[in-house]
């Protein structure tokens, strides 16, 4: 399974965007480091039509006029869904990419069914370890990135761009208290060894989200789907798959041949 | 120092030597097995009397061995018995066990103690992977990922899922939650180099207790604290814990005797069936990651099946003689490691009842006073 880049024009100008797969369709925000086809993307690709918006300014996308917070985004991306998905559907974001997707399933729930959140950014809680900027930070498995992975330079400028749509606080406020609206049922994903984000920012997170499961996920960095793609996809493929229903294990029962 | 009065509860009624695996329990007379675990478990109740610091059990499988297959039964117990002793289960076989039910099982004893509870994790020797069949290939790695996945349960605020390579569990919040937070202290075991390290860089506390030559104890120490200075964190003497078989008696010749037939008994009757099991793990499993631990192993067995308590005495291997004698003993252990706490087994092989009991005594009443402040 492959993405296409594809190119659609919004009430806003135009919005570049990757579209690979089958099935029901997965809108995926990216994290700061830009688009990136990561094996557990593509093992849900399997299954799930994955939608990934390239936010303007990254990978050398032109910005957009008038957009220059997450709360924009949020909103040229539900022009996004009314244009090129049409339904509501599930909703996944990365570090950065996380707090887009709390902005858009805050604002549009409607919009959501299921919401995925791996190590969202933006909540530090006091008290906290500061950052850190090694690799073992991002990656404990460096081994797994795709052969495609974009150089350092690349991933840096993206980086920098991010800044441009958000506050640079620990604890960003604004996002913070979207965090009580939002309807979907949402997985929080915390890898036991990110080194970017703290466990007390999944735990508060957790504590905000109205109906949310939290799930660490076992030698993993900050970029769990790297560090840990089989987990990934299988963790968040059944949470896509059976909603809060994820939480029991079906054993060999197939929920079809149960008595309704 | 402290001392940790430290029970195998063996059966002590076989009498062949060189038993097959696993061992056939038709040797087990459960209506004597009522009275020795009363016999065993007061004696350990004893230890509080005696001065001792904690009271410490472990786990063992299918075998005379030992009676605990599982020892939180008896440190509830022991629990009931004690008032401020601390309870010490040296300790839960992580990679064979739920790692869950382990964080429950502690959490409630450290509840029900008011906080006297010293996890101990575990791997377990080699033939407990045949009793449980668990690969002993994976022992490490369930290791690691359990004693993460049993310190998340006990310290995380909120409910959470687990997603590893061993263990997959979608929604966690133990009830209780242990009195110690971020959870009861854990001791792990670091007989080699390579787990003293892993011991430090889980802030846990350093158990040594196969002691063949104190120049590898040494080692081991040394690799614990240049391993938990790397990870921040500076440990105490009392996060090193070094284990003694022990003998007091009245006289030199009685505690030589008593510890001599011990030891004949738990090497060449107890220890039968077990070894055999773990000829196989070792033989045919990567149970250690290195061939040099297998060589290890062996070399161990064969330099303490051929010492004489002498020689033990002085190598600092064990403790034995009249209570002036191990009062002399304890100081140069002391002075050679520098450890916190001395893990004290009595009860070592068929070592009569009584003659532990009284060696207790002596202990509470010519010995403790004498190495407390060391």
């Amino acid at each position: 399974m492959e993405f296409e880049e594809r190119e659609v024009r919004l009430p806003r100008g135009k919005l570049r965007y990757h579209q690979g797969g089958r099935g029901a369709p997965l809108l995926y925000f990216h994290s700061a480091g830009g688009f990136r086809a990561s094996a557990a993307l593509k093992t849900l690709m399997e299954t799930r039509t994955v939608y990934m918006p390239i936010v303007p300014g990254f990978d050398g996308t032109e910005l957009a006029d008038g957009i220059k917070s997450c709360a924009d985004l949020a909103e040229l991306f539900a022009a996004f869904v009314d244009s090129v998905i049409k339904d509501p559907c599930d909703v996944m974001g990365h570090s950065f990419g996380g707090r887009i997707a709390i902005w858009f399933a805050a604002r549009y729930p409607e919009k959501v069914r299921l919401l995925v959140l791996e190590a969202p950014s933006g909540f530090r809680p006091a008290g906290s370890p500061p950052p850190r900027r090694d690799q073992a930070a991002m990656f404990a498995h460096p081994e797994n990135l795709p052969a495609s992975e974009k150089s350092a330079e690349a991933t840096a400028q993206n980086r920098k761009m991010a800044e441009r749509y958000h506050q640079a606080s620990d604890m960003d406020e604004e996002l913070v208290g979207q965090l009580g609206k939002i309807k979907a049922v949402t997985l929080i994903l915390h890898g036991t060894k990110d080194g970017m984000i703290p466990e007390a920012s999944a735990n508060f997170i957790k504590s905000r989200i109205p109906i949310s499961h939290l799930v660490f996920v076992y030698d993993a960095a900050h970029a769990i789907e790297v560090d840990q793609p089989a987990l990934f996809a299988s963790l968040t493929g059944d949470f896509l798959t059976r909603g809060q229903g994820f939480l029991v294990n079906p054993g060999s029962d197939k929920m079809e041949a149960m008595p309704a | 120092m402290k001392f940790s009065y430290f029970h195998l509860m063996p059966w002590t009624d076989v009498t062949e030597a060189g038993q097959d695996w696993p061992v056939p329990n038709f040797q087990f007379d459960p209506k004597k097995g009522t009275e020795l675990y009363r016999t065993y478990i007061d004696s350990m109740a004893y230890a509080e009397e005696c001065g001792f610091d904690w009271v410490g059990c472990n786990e063992h499988h299918f075998s005379p061995y030992g009676l605990m297959s599982n020892p939180n039964l008896i440190a509830a117990s022991l629990i009931q018995k004690t008032k401020r002793i601390k309870i010490a289960v040296l300790g839960c076989l992580v990679p064979l066990l739920n790692p869950i039910r382990v964080a429950e099982e502690f959490a409630m004893l450290d509840v029900i103690s008011g906080g006297r509870l010293i996890a101990g994790f575990m791997r377990g020797i080699p033939h407990e992977y045949v009793a449980y069949n668990v690969p002993p290939s994976e022992s490490f790695g369930r290791m690691l990922e359990a004693s993460e996945l049993i310190r998340k349960a006990w310290s995380q605020p909120q409910p959470f899922g687990w997603e590893g390579k061993y263990y997959q569990f979608r929604a966690v919040s133990i009830w209780p939650r242990p009195v110690q937070q971020p959870g009861p202290r854990v001791l792990m075991s670091g007989s080699t180099p390579e787990s003293a390290r892993f011991a430090a860089q889980n802030h846990a506390k350093l158990g040594i207790v196969r002691l063949t030559d104190l120049e590898s104890v040494r080692d081991c120490i040394k690799e614990y604290k240049a391993a938990a200075e790397e990870a921040g964190w500076t440990p105490e003497p009392d996060d090193i814990l070094i284990g003694q078989y022990t003998s007091i008696a009245e006289t030199e010749a009685e505690a030589k005797k008593n510890l001599e037939g011990g030891i004949d008994y738990f090497l060449n009757v107890l220890n039968g069936g077990i070894r055999t099991a773990a000829q196989l793990v070792l033989q045919k499993t990567r149970y250690y990651t290195k061939p040099t631990a297998i060589e290890r192993t062996a070399q161990r067995v064969a330099v303490l099946k051929g010492m004489s308590i002498e020689e033990r005495v002085d190598k600092g291997l064990v403790l034995c003689g009249t209570p002036d004698q191990v009062v002399k003993q304890i100081k140069n252990l002391h002075r050679e490691l520098g450890m916190g706490v001395i893990n004290v087994v009595m009860k070592v092989g068929n070592v009569p009842n009584d003659a532990i009991h009284r060696g207790m005594t002596l202990f509470k009443n010519h010995v403790v006073e004498h190495v407390r402040d060391l």
